[in-house]
């Protein structure tokens, strides 16, 4: 095992569960992502978070879950206190003291009724569950069809002909990918690093000129030069070896650029593509970090506090992150932002599959589709 | 040559994926609710209207026993367009938007929902027709008042909310800004739920408000700089303690983007619904569908969270299986001696 994929491991789920595993003796690394309140895990939404991941998510595992659900007595948590209707005392007096409104009382508070609801909600689950598990196998040979129609998807000018076919593209393209359990296709580094690299392939073809890779974790940008070379390896399958497209990796958070290996040309000129990496730390830390400096610079009075505009907080975060993108894919089953950087998404089109859990073309270009079909009216 | 018989191939196969399959949830929902239209026909008005009551008290009850969403935000879009396609003046479709909004209120008041934001204002709206905005503000100072005195009425299901306004209210006129205060002083001692209402609200403006009120504070020595840190941050944000997280965002009428409203507060783990329905139309049952499938994930993710804490009632009775679950460790040292090492070779 290379040094590399034994920093991928420690930051990934392992066996599907969805406690992740972090090591101690690669605090080196940690220290850099985990953020001054400590907290380095990421929780997914309910639905994504059902969906991830083997082992923890077993079908016998969500009628165990529910079936429990009946016996948690979570009446103190929900419902407000049980407050006995007086009749004749209920004058506003008697209501405003209590906070609470005695004509719309809790009805639950009562054991047997709450208990019976408890039942009743647990059997509406199950009959949720067998529905959504139908649903689940629809959309997953729905997803298996699109991806048979739309390949072989590794020749350029079949992705530009499919391009061609719509109005508009985005600008700015921005994808958010993440490390999948090692016994999964396409998990551990290997797998993100390909993910990676197929989408900037993509991107080229499809005539966009700038994309962000976002995992949460920050791996693409710890495995950099790996990256580099992986791009550098599925441009020349895509192009040839002998004209591979210059691309840029830049990674705003170190303020570093990093150009491929063997150059063409004049490279500074002729990039093909400007790859920006982002990760959790670009998101609310870094607009944290910029609050702490402005509060600074205000106290030292070498800026006015009433200067503080959107504008002034736009520049700047446009320098230590980057511009918004136009469009954001996410590869996974449901839509999950991860802490994507909450400046940046705000015209921003989202797309997505439902049920997917694979970075391949046909979402890819499909995303492609809901942006030209999209109007933007900014307020209007 | 391989590159055209491709497109041979992929020609005619990909105009046909370009049919939207209809996903089976709205399916399902249309022959159920075709089902439950039939039914309504029949069936003579007072009947219908206990049918319907009966129905959402019901589903009311049965959802409040699952988890609970704390804090559910609305984006009210499609009211133009609900208007536009149903030949109705403008006015009419803002109207009933609001109408919609304030049921919606309602039901979440009573399934027990902590706090419900909603997207009234978008200070980019200001940039829509003079008229528009004047009919816009009427309508709102009128839904205000209404919500604040239902607020106040002791009978009332909306008893005991808190009303809140935020957003950057420098844009407004004093007269409204003064109305706007007095609407919120009247319910501001509302303990059980709280309905905040965006007007004019961005989410970058909230973002630089909270950036701006940090920096203040931070001059004015009222905190140290150790304050300003992810948690303490969002505490000076417009909507106070519900501005960490929001655990369903709702936005209608089909596009799946924010439109720069809660960037801060949805970013992170919480569930983004895009419906296609325009919002006038937004009804009761879609929004307690989104409720229960919400519950059904997240009663999963809670027994995977908390499995074997002492939530689950049952587990205490069982046996403890000794070995099975281990607590407690010996040191090597501490374990009996071994027999004695005996080589074969003597």
């Amino acid at each position: 095992m290379t040094m590399t994929e034994a920093q991928a491991i420690d930051t990934k789920y392992l066996n599907g569960n969805t406690k992740m595993i972090v090591e101690n003796d690669t605090d080196e690394k940690i220290t850099n992502l985990t953020t001054s309140t400590g907290s380095n895990f990421h929780i997914p939404p309910p639905a994504a978070s059902r969906m991830k991941g083997g082992s923890a998510n077993t079908k016998r595992r969500t009628v165990h879950a529910i079936s429990n659900s009946i016996f948690v007595d979570n009446r103190n948590i929900n419902a407000t206190p049980k407050i006995i209707q007086d009749n004749n005392n209920n004058n506003k007096n008697a209501a405003s003291s209590s906070s609470s409104n005695t004509f719309w009382k809790n009805e639950n508070t009562n054991y047997f009724k709450f208990t019976f609801y408890k039942i009743v909600l647990a059997v509406l689950f199950f009959m949720f569950g067998i529905f959504r598990y139908c649903q689940l196998q629809y959309n997953k040979s729905k997803l298996k069809i699109l991806d048979l129609l739309y390949n072989p998807s590794n020749t350029p000018q079949l992705i530009r002909q499919d391009v061609v076919k719509l109005n508009k593209i985005p600008s700015r393209l921005a994808a958010i990918l993440e490390v999948k359990p090692i016994g999964d296709v396409g998990g551990g580094l290997k797998g993100i690093l390909n993910d990676a690299s197929e989408l900037v392939c993509w991107t080229i073809s499809a005539g966009v000129k700038h994309l962000s890779l976002y995992d949460y974790d920050g791996v693409l940008q710890k495995n950099t030069d790996e990256l580099r070379n992986a791009i550098y390896e599925h441009l020349s399958i895509y192009y040839g070896p002998a004209n591979v497209p210059n691309f840029a990796i830049r990674i705003p958070h170190f303020n570093k650029i990093l150009y491929n290996t063997k150059v063409k040309g004049d490279i500074k000129s002729k990039v093909a593509i400007e790859v920006s990496l982002l990760s959790n730390r670009d998101g609310r830390e870094t607009i944290v970090d910029l609050t702490r400096t402005m509060a600074e610079l205000c106290s030292n009075k070498e800026l006015n506090v009433n200067d503080i505009t959107v504008d002034l907080v736009d520049t700047e975060l446009k320098q230590l992150v980057g511009q918004e993108p136009d469009l954001l894919l996410y590869f996974g089953p449901s839509l999950d932002l991860q802490g994507y950087p909450p400046w940046h998404i705000r015209l921003t089109e989202f797309f997505w599959e439902e049920d997917n859990n694979q970075v391949t073309y046909s979402v890819f270009i499909r995303g492609l589709k809901q942006y030209a079909g999209c109007k933007v009216n900014v307020g209007k | 040559m391989i590159p055209s018989a491709k497109r041979l191939i992929r020609g005619p196969l990909i105009r046909s994926a370009n049919y939207t399959v209809e996903s089976s949830i709205t399916l399902f929902l249309y022959v159920f609710n075709q089902l439950h239209i039939v039914f309504m026909r029949i069936v003579p008005q007072s009947v219908r209207v206990w049918w319907q009551k009966f129905l959402q008290d019901i589903f009311i009850a049965i959802l409040k026993v699952g988890p609970i969403p704390e804090h559910v935000s609305f984006i009210m879009d499609g009211n133009r367009r609900y208007a536009k396609s149903n030949n109705l003046p403008l006015k009419k479709g803002h109207e009933a938007g609001g109408f919609t909004l304030l049921t919606l209120v309602y039901i979440c008041k009573k399934m027990g929902v902590k706090c419900v934001s909603a997207y009234a204002f978008s200070i980019e709206n200001f940039n829509r027709s003079e008229e528009e905005v004047q009919t816009l503000m009427a309508l709102f100072n009128a839904k205000l008042e209404e919500f604040a005195n239902r607020a106040q009425d002791y009978k009332d299901p909306l008893y005991g909310s808190k009303l809140r306004i935020v957003g950057d209210k420098r844009l407004l006129t004093p007269e409204t800004r003064a109305k706007l205060k007095e609407v919120e002083r009247l319910t501001k001692d509302g303990k059980d739920f709280t309905f905040y209402v965006c007007f004019p609200y961005t989410s970058r403006n909230d973002i630089q408000h909270a950036i701006y009120r940090n920096s203040k504070d931070y001059i004015e020595n009222r905190i140290k700089l150790d304050d300003i840190n992810l948690e303490k941050f969002s505490e000076k944000m417009y909507l106070d303690e519900f501005s960490q997280k929001c655990d369903i965002l709702i936005r209608t009428s089909g596009h799946r983007r924010l439109s720069d409203y809660m960037l801060w507060q949805s970013h992170q783990s919480s569930t983004i619904e895009f419906v296609p329905t325009l919002w006038p139309d937004f009804t009761f049952t879609q929004m307690c569908l989104i409720f229960f499938r919400w519950s059904f994930f997240t009663t999963i993710q809670m027994y995977n969270e908390h499995e074997g804490s002492q939530q689950y009632i049952w587990k205490n009775f069982l046996p403890s299986i000794p070995f099975m679950n281990k607590t407690h460790y010996e040191p090597l040292e501490s374990l009996a001696d071994p027999p004695v090492a005996v080589s074969v070779l003597g």
